[in-house]
């Protein structure tokens, strides 16, 4: 347990850039951004006044303000849907994550075997096991936990300039907003969500850590040439077949095999991908918590455990590579 | 005492040439062996095989452990430095430290913090701003801390100047080894570690030409400066090696008495260097 301790430290050290500051860069610049816009508009007073103007045909027929627009039940509503969606404007930060934990799964076996420092980690009493393991660990848990840290109070803080920006309107949404549950309990659904994100992530970071482990250069573009090779024969293959009715259902391989060894990585997948859909009533937007409910609920979908297997049968196979592959 | 090192029958292919071809070898406790061989030789494929880097065939023994399966336990009492300069460039002094701490049970931090002391490398150093040397002086550094009981070097110190190797070595001897240690060095710097060897191995073609006590050596080779008319008597006792220094014949003699040569002329110890070439004679023939 504390050489895991501190091999996930090494992971860290080496990689503080993308798992780090790469997210906390993104959410610097939105919510400079954000505090711009909100900042120009209160200080010129385009948010006060006589903000919202009804025109038909170019003639201003009503003109009034926000804050008489929203009234009692309304206001309820809006520090609702406030409550439970803001978390969704630290999402571009998200996506952030499956690029640098792309990357980091191709290089992660590969960098100390091109610079062969390799020699000296396997001159320690380190399990190859257990190496590839803190690897995996750092792509799939700790790298979406810090991301979802560094979103949630990226999101945290844009939720307080729409604040700003609301007042400047009249509407004062704090006391509802800061006093709704759903505020605080967002973050912890997210990172509810991670067991779930591990397990469709795992064909993906499994086959890049296959790859890194066996390839001995061009990492990228044996990980990607490959799957795409194969779906533009199987396409080829198909077609071809088509001239005699038949087929090897080129599409559903793609689909079900190609993408997920390359997609997995991206969060929520398994909303993209058909089979649980994305729980949206009408007025609040999207509540977290049917949202982490039907995340979980995905643990039932055959299609998963597949890739599952697969996922773990390249991952053994990536250990057994780094166990006897001859350095030179 | 058992054998810190035991192979039999030990071999290993590169698809059809074969690296080490069927050798036996034993390797006592508190040695410093010194593992000499040509480019190519199987130097670096046995010592490999030794730490479970690689898949071999025969029957391999590093401190009664198999390394193809016991690989995990047996880098507790196992220590190597495979190369120079192989450290992580990201790699900082202190965090170095620190993780081998972490994860090595028989790591002493004071002792590797004492030996950085006496270098110019600070805690905050990352290994991409250090010169060759001090890489090596960092792996020294965190290697010597460990108590290991056995010690694998290869090429440790290739690439480095005068001053650095003299150093490498002196602190090898005098910090580190006691009888409870073994080491093994390769290396083509022979007349640098000669000294401080106690035993030999040379190895050719993947088969052991050469293994011995340093003692051993001493009492079978003899170099003798033959004169001129004695040539033909000394020629009759079948040197293994001749060659001409200042008109005079410098013939080595693998097992015949010393008080018989010291007939022909003025006898000495061999150098391991000069042995080495003799016994390697046509290797790049």
């Amino acid at each position: 347990m504390n050489t895991m301790k501190w091999l996930l430290r090494r992971e860290f050290w080496e990689h503080k850039g993308g798992f780090v500051w790469a997210p906390l860069i993104a959410a610097a610049i939105m919510v400079v951004l954000v505090a711009g816009v909100v900042g120009y508009g209160v200080s010129t007073d385009k948010f006060g006044g006589d903000s919202v103007t009804i025109r038909v045909e170019g003639k201003e027929v009503h003109r009034t303000q926000m804050a008489t627009l929203a009234t009692g039940h309304s206001r309820a509503q809006m520090a609702e849907v406030a409550a439970n969606n803001y978390i969704a404007a630290g999402a571009p930060i998200f996506i952030v994550l499956p690029v640098v934990a792309f990357f980091y799964c191709l290089a992660a076996l590969y960098d100390d075997r091109r610079d062969r420092s390799i020699l000296f980690w396997k001159s320690l009493p380190v399990s190859d096991t257990a190496t590839v393991f803190s690897k995996l660990l750092t792509a799939l848990v700790l790298a979406p936990a810090i991301t979802i840290g560094i979103a949630s109070a990226a999101a945290f803080l844009i939720l307080l300039l729409a604040g700003i920006a609301a007042s400047a309107q009249g509407v004062n949404l704090f006391a509802p907003v800061l006093s709704n549950i759903n505020l605080y309990l967002s973050p912890v659904y997210l990172l509810a969500m991670i067991p779930v994100y591990v397990l469709w992530a795992l064909p993906t970071a499994g086959w890049l850590l296959l790859v890194s482990s066996w390839a001995r250069s061009k990492v990228f573009l044996w990980a990607v040439g490959v799957p795409l090779i194969v779906a533009v024969l199987l396409k080829w293959m198909d077609y071809m077949l088509a001239l005699y009715g038949a087929t090897i259902h080129a599409d559903w391989i793609i689909n079900n095999v190609v993408e997920v060894l390359l997609n997995g990585l991206i969060p929520g997948t398994w909303f993209i991908d058909g089979g649980t859909t994305l729980p949206i009533n009408g007025g609040q937007g999207v509540n977290m918590l049917s949202l982490l409910g039907a995340s979980w609920g995905s643990l039932a979908r055959p299609d998963l455990w597949a890739g599952v297997a697969g996922g773990v049968a390249m991952i053994a196979a990536a250990i057994r590579l780094r166990r006897w592959r001859d350095e030179g | 005492m058992s054998a810190v090192i035991s192979a039999k029958n030990l071999s290993k292919k590169y698809g059809k040439q074969a690296a080490i071809d069927g050798i036996d070898f034993e390797i006592p406790a508190g040695r410093i062996v010194g593992l000499i061989g040509p480019n190519g030789s199987g130097k670096t494929t046995t010592l490999k095989a030794a730490l479970g880097l690689i898949p071999f065939e025969g029957e391999l023994r590093v401190m009664g452990l198999d390394p193809r399966t016991q690989r995990d336990a047996l880098m507790q009492d196992v220590c190597f430095i495979a190369d120079v300069a192989i450290l992580p460039r990201w790699l900082k002094v202190r965090d170095a430290i620190d993780f081998v701490a972490g994860i090595h049970p028989r790591f002493d931090r004071t002792r590797a913090e004492r030996y950085i002391a006496n270098t110019r490398l600070k805690p905050e150093m990352k290994v991409k701003q250090m010169s060759k040397g001090m890489i090596v002086q960092l792996h020294l550094a965190l290697v010597m801390a460990i108590d290991a009981k056995l010690l694998v070097l290869d090429e440790p110190t290739l690439g480095l100047d005068i001053l650095y190797r003299k150093q490498f070595y002196q602190n090898l001897l005098e910090d580190y080894f006691d009888e409870n240690k073994t080491i093994i060095i390769t290396t083509h710097q022979v007349e640098e570690v000669e000294h401080i060897l106690t035993d030999l191995m040379f190895i050719r073609d993947g088969k052991i030409v050469l293994a011995a006590s340093m003692d051993e050596v001493g009492e079978r080779y003899v170099e003798v400066m033959v004169p001129a008319d004695k040539v033909n008597a000394a020629n009759a006792l079948q040197p293994i090696d001749q060659r001409t220094v200042f008109g005079k014949s410098v013939m080595l003699f693998d097992g015949v008495s010393r008080a018989q040569l010291s007939a022909l002329g003025e006898t000495r110890n061999p150098s391991v260097a000069d042995l080495f070439v003799a016994t390697m004679k046509g290797t790049y023939a």
